[in-house]
């Protein structure tokens, strides 16, 4: 792929590729854990990202947002989000009548094969050497076929800036040592941040003591969001 | 060598440097440093305001409320989960102090009863049973919530 990027660097051997690798090893790869058996749907984590990263506060616009999910006795499935849980959520049904219910919170999942990477024209969208998707403003030109391409929704275009706008993990607070905004509110510590290479973090030891699960694991995408209490009911 | 060949040869090579030469001019400067992509878009991302601070941030300067917070069930709820941020990192919390939203909703987002959120854990109420009408905070400390006050 170098070479053909940069013909004239690549014959005087400025950088090789092997280099790169080496370099990556050392990085972190930041992932994330969500425990749907803790979460409450407050809708915290959706009014600080949205705080955090100056997304328009209208519906519409989300890096993440809360689904609520409800099993009536029949056995039918119904997806709610009113606001993206921004304003909590709230069950219609009466008790009597439900099966089984749950919230699940959903945002970008980092994929390692990223589906939005891959269609994008420009090279606009990128997976960083620490592994997190991120988006170039200034180079997107806003056809907007990676958020056609997201098999998850976790792609808008942003109004404002009129480009492709997604989760970053908060890049600039993670660089900082800091935790993104979304798992700095929550409140019960259903989403964990961590690195994925660092056999100490909470991320490593949540992930060795839950089954989690990834969603759309069939699409192979290899996505970095680990979901904890997954039912097969989510999509 | 036919004429018709070279001139085919000739014309390609032409093409060929004029796309390069086009290319070097049009290129962004970092492009394909890391990849098939501008590396300096790395460095964009990071240039944002960071308007949540962090507990470490607030126990720098209210320890005490973290230790009352730490004594009670509202242990593992952070800070800003209930404080709205602070928007610039330099203005002192005296000038402008966080905001908070004291109302019944605002408590009844994660304590309203919800079947969704049974056995988690958090304490669910019927907001129109228990103590109808009355703020919340009247009654329990937000930072300590079974330290009642006696209305």
């Amino acid at each position: 792929m170098y070479p053909l990027i940069k013909p004239f660097e690549a014959i005087s051997g400025t950088v090789q590729e092997e280099e790169l690798e080496t370099i990556k090893e050392d990085l972190p790869l930041w992932g994330m854990g969500v425990d749907i058996e803790k979460c409450v749907g407050c809708g915290k984590c959706v009014e600080a990202c949205k705080t955090e990263n100056n997304v328009p506060m209208e519906p519409f616009y989300f890096r993440t947002w809360i689904e609520h999910y409800t099993v009536n006795n029949d056995g039918e499935v119904a997806i709610e989000s009113p606001n993206g849980g921004m304003n909590g959520l709230e069950q219609s049904l009466d008790k009597e009548d439900i099966f089984k219910a749950f919230m699940v919170p959903k945002l970008c999942n980092h994929c390692t094969n990223a589906p939005c990477v891959q269609a994008c024209p420009v090279g606009a969208t990128f997976i960083s050497p620490d592994g997190v998707v991120l988006v170039d403003d200034t180079y997107c030109i806003g056809c907007s076929y990676c958020i056609q391409a997201c098999p998850y929704g976790a792609r808008f275009m942003n109004p404002i800036t009129k480009v492709a706008d997604k989760c970053t993990f908060c890049y600039h607070r993670i660089k900082q040592d800091l935790q993104p905004a979304c798992v700095e509110v929550c409140p019960t510590h259903a989403r964990i941040f961590g690195n994925l290479r660092d056999k100490e973090s909470d991320l490593v030891s949540f992930i060795q003591k839950n089954p989690t699960q990834t969603l759309k694991p069939h699409l192979n995408t290899q996505s970095r969001v680990f979901y904890n209490g997954l039912s097969s009911e989510v999509r | 060598m036919p004429k018709l060949i070279f001139r085919l040869f000739l014309s390609f090579a032409v093409f060929v440097t004029i796309f390069i030469l086009i290319q070097q001019y049009v290129k962004p400067v970092s492009f394909g440093e890391n990849g098939h992509y501008r590396a300096n878009a790395l460095e964009d991302n990071l240039r944002k305001t960071t308007y949540y601070k962090g507990e470490k941030a607030c126990a720098s300067c209210h320890q005490e409320v973290m230790d009352l917070k730490d004594s009670d069930l509202h242990a593992e709820v952070r800070c800003e989960s209930c404080h709205i941020p602070k928007i610039d990192a330099n203005t002192k919390c005296e000038v402008s102090p966080p905001k908070m939203e004291g109302s019944i909703e605002f408590c009844a987002t994660c304590h309203a009863t919800n079947p969704a959120r049974l056995k988690k854990g958090v304490p669910q109420l019927d907001i129109n049973e228990h103590e109808k009408g009355k703020n919340c905070v009247k009654c329990h400390n937000p930072h300590a919530p079974w330290e009642l006050t006696e209305n």
